[in-house]
Formats: C-alpha cells, structure tokens, sequence
C-alpha cells in the first residue's frame, strides 16, 4: 500500500492483520476508555467529535453497503473497534476517516477470501430465495403508507417526484426533460432535487410501517 | 474537490461490483471527498434500483444486481420502497410533453372553426386579416421609433465627441499655461510656489454600464492635485459613494469614503482630488459603489483614464 498522509505510524494493515472480524471480536471489545480517546482525536470538544464519529461511520456502512457486504453496521462497528484499538495501543493518526476506510478495505479484502473459499461462478449460483417482491413487508400496506407521505408533500414537489420516477426508459428521459424545462433548472439540480424527495419519502414510509407518523 | 463531470455508466458498474479493486477505491475516494459525486451515486442507485422493479435490466445485470443488492437489509428495504414508487408512479397521470401540448392547443384551436358555416368562417377569416393589418401597422410604428431613437443616439455620441474636444483643448492649454507657470517661477519663485496647478478630469457613464472609455489627463510638472469628477445617474440617488482608484495592473492607489453626490448644472456627478503625486504615468481605473446604510455597496460604475505626466 503507498504511503497515506493521514497515518504518521502504522497503517490499516496492522490494525487488520492477522485475524477476520470474527476472530478479532472475540479478541477485543471496545471500552469506555478507548472510545473517550477515539472521540478525543476526532475533536477538542464532544459535540464535533460526535459528529464526526457518526458521518465517519455512515461513510462506512455505505462502504460496505456498495461492496455488497451482507451486513455492513456490523462491519462498520468492527472497523471503528481496529481504529479504537490502535489508538489505545498508542498510535497517532492524524485523519482517523481515512484510516478508517483503509482498515475497511482491508476487511473487504477478507470477506472477499473467505468468500472465495466456497467460490463458484455467479452464474452456477442459485436465484435468490427470497424475491424483492416478498420482502419482509406487505406490499399494499407499503403503497398505502407511501400515499399518505405523498399527500403531505405540497403539490409542486408531489408533481416532481411522481413524474421525475415515471414510466420506463425512454419515457422516463423525455420526463425528466420536460420537468427541467418545467422547473427551469439543470437536469443536475434536478435530480438531486428529486433523490432529496425520494429519501424523505422512504423515511416517511418507513416511519408509517413501523406505526409512526407519516411526516414527508 | 468539486464534480467535474460524472460518467454514469461508471457508477453504475460500480454499483453492479464490475470495475477492479483499483478503480472501485478511485469511486469511493471520490465519493467520500466530494458530496455532489457522492449525490451521483446515490442517485444512479436509485435509478438501477427502479430498472430492477420494472424488470428493464438485462439477464446479466439483473443476477449481478441481485446478488450485490439483495444481500444487506438497508438495500432490501430500499427495493421495497422503489416497488411501491413504481405502483404509485404507474397510478398518477401521465406528465404530457411540450410538442403534445402544442399539437393538442392546436387541433383545440381549429376543430371547432372546422365546424363552423361559411358565413361565420367567413366571418372569421376577415377579423384574421384585420388582426394581422393591426399588427403590421404596429411592426411599422415600433421600426420608426427604433429609427428616431437611434438618431437620437447619433446626436448624442456627437455631442460627446465635441465634450472630448474641448477637454483636450483645455487639456493643452493647461499645459502651456503650466509652461508660462514655469517660466513665470524662474522669473519669481516666491509667486510660484503660493499657486499650485490643479488637474481637471470629468469622467462620464458610458451609454450602458459595460461599455467603458478611457479618459486622458495630463499633469504637469508643477501639478500638485488631480480633481475628478465622475457623472452619475440620475437613479443613483444614493446617499454617500465609495471611490476605489486602482492602476490597471489592479494595484490599490487611493480609496474614498462617503463622497456625496452634488449637482452641476443639470447633471449630478461625484468628486474627489486626488494627490497628483499618487499617480504615475499609466492607465487607472475608478470603481464606483452606491452606500445605503445597512445594505451591501452597489457597483455603479467602473471608470478608466489614462495619466500623462510631464
């Protein structure tokens, strides 16, 4: 690995060596202590640290998540007790995300091996067992709960979102063509627009799944 | 760092685990550094996502989808929200394009006069006529106006050349009267040194704010201030001006502080006496600000001229 700017001694490497996460859960648990010194080297005060510590961590969970890991919290975690532990062991790091994110790839890098050992082609692979469609939730309870986010939506934003993600393919392009020209704005600008609406959305719908309100 | 561009199908590869370790990390890092790269994705995401729901995915992006998106929970739940989308989505009405809306104010337009009797066809065709003879007078009458104003633009730009004239008249004559000065201090120091020359320069806005001229003035060897006065509008009624002299090079010179407007004759300008020992031999520049208390100084002006010293 070149030499990374963000690590005055050791390397991600070391923090990863020798053992899968498994194993090196059952090593080592994080404590109260290392945690108090992982957050003092994520900033001066509490409020900044945490916050750090949390957009560190969701950049890892999205990490995992891309590399198709099965369960990317758990690994997100397991990559923060490394760091935690090679502070506590004394390390300087000086950009702890970076760190972080070396330590992740040399996790994937495990999950890829222990893969491998039961590697076949993907196309010898089986169909997944469980279709999206029969996914954990009642389907028809999810559009009803989606509706009622939609409704909270104000109308402009209602029309947006609705059409930005109607239709297939090409009726899709000429959509988002005519909501540019609609809306008198970039095609960038609307499609952050409309993935901004599509989060809040999923959120709402979530939230009215599991009982709570449906706030868009 | 900022986007530059983003190519989609990259990200979609990414997305599908197709790219080596190597261009996979050049993804991430980006990803991570810039948050509009990181919108990218997460769009491109969602876009795969719904391609998977509406079944438009090919057989070998479909397995590599499902194999690399079914396999956390986050992902599942975000393949059960795109399904209800498409659902929803499917319900609401479809978003009718520009040229359809153009095609359909169209036929709204004529299928009824289709079905009208020659008479009223009649009818209408001759109110058609007198509408389009109204609107030619109008062309025709809107033509005359742009010719009498651009006369009227003509007869302006000469009576600036004449101002220009003048000014280098006086312009010369300063200088031979800085001549006489000279010789005059030779003859008599003591009167002299008790009678400093001045330097006049008017500086008037240009016929829009974008266009720009450069003005002359020449200061002589016994110059010691340069007085110059800068024109301004009409609707720049503000209560105080800022003045910022640079050289053209954009090195500060001189910067003045709440100058007030003041008439002169039938225009309002604004002025300001510079030390002539502060400009060297060169092209400047005066930016003008309008100030209002508790407001953000507007630009009113930038203003050139070019330094002669003798």
């Amino acid at each position: 690995m070149a030499a990374d700017p963000s690590m005055r001694s050791g390397s991600p490497e070391d923090a990863s060596a020798g053992a899968g996460p498994a194993a090196a859960r059952q090593k080592w648990a994080l404590t109260q202590d290392a945690f108090d010194r992982l957050l003092n080297t994520l900033g001066s005060d509490r409020d900044t640290a945490g916050t750090r510590y949390l957009e560190i961590r969701r950049n890892l969970v999205r990490l995992f998540e891309w590399r198709g890991c099965p369960t990317p919290d758990e690994y997100a975690d397991e990559t923060i007790n490394r760091c935690a532990r090679k502070i506590g062991d004394g390390e300087e790091i000086r950009d702890v995300g970076t760190y972080c994110i070396g330590i992740a790839r040399m996790l994937l890098r495990e999950m890829s091996r222990d893969r491998s050992q039961q590697a076949r082609p993907l196309e010898d692979a089986p169909e997944p067992r469980v279709q999206p469609a029969a996914l954990e939730i009642d389907p028809d309870r999810h559009v009803q709960c989606l509706r009622r986010c939609l409704g909270k939506l104000s109308p402009e934003t209602r029309n947006l979102i609705l059409h930005y993600y109607q239709g297939d393919k090409g009726d899709k392009i000429k959509n988002r063509k005519s909501l540019t020209e609609l809306f008198g704005i970039p095609a960038s600008t609307l499609r952050m627009r409309a993935l901004r609406v599509r989060e809040r959305l999923q959120l709402c719908a979530e939230n009215c799944l599991e009982g709570g309100p449906a706030e868009a | 760092m900022r986007t530059d561009s983003v190519d989609e199908s990259l990200l979609v590869e990414y997305l599908l685990g197709r790219l080596t370790e190597k261009e996979e990390v050049q993804v991430e890092d980006r990803a991570f550094a810039d948050r509009d790269y990181m919108s990218a994705l997460n769009a491109a995401e969602a876009d795969l996502i719904d391609a998977y729901v509406k079944d438009d995915l090919a057989q070998a992006d479909r397995r590599a989808f499902e194999h690399r998106f079914l396999a956390s929970p986050e992902r599942r739940r975000k393949v059960g929200f795109a399904q209800a989308l498409a659902r929803v989505t499917e319900e609401a009405a479809p978003l009718p394009s520009r040229i359809r809306e153009t095609q359909n104010t169209w036929q709204a337009f004529w299928n009824p006069i289709r079905a009208w009797n020659p008479a009223l066809r009649f009818a209408g065709a001759m109110g058609a006529v007198i509408c389009v003879a109204g609107g030619t007078w109008l062309i025709v009458e809107n033509a005359s106006m742009r010719s009498h104003l651009l006369s009227m633009e003509a007869a302006r730009r000469d009576l600036e050349g004449r101002a220009q004239t003048l000014r280098q008249e006086l312009s010369q004559a300063q200088t031979r009267a800085e001549g006489r000065a000279a010789v005059t201090q030779n003859n008599a120091p003591s009167t002299a040194s008790r009678s400093p020359l001045i330097a006049s320069l008017i500086l008037i806005a240009g016929p829009s704010r974008a266009e720009s001229r450069t003005e002359q003035m020449v200061l002589g060897r016994g110059a010691q201030i340069a007085h110059i006065e800068i024109q301004v509008e009409p609707r720049d009624d503000y209560p105080r001006f800022r003045a910022e002299v640079h050289t053209r090079g954009g090195k500060e010179v001189l910067s003045f502080g709440g100058l007030v407007r003041r008439s002169t004759g039938d225009a309002q300008s604004v002025a300001m006496d510079l030390p002539a020992s502060a400009l060297s031999t060169g092209e400047y520049e005066i930016a003008l600000k309008g100030l209002r208390d508790g407001e953000t100084p507007q630009d009113l002006g930038y203003y050139y001229f070019r330094v002669q010293k003798q």
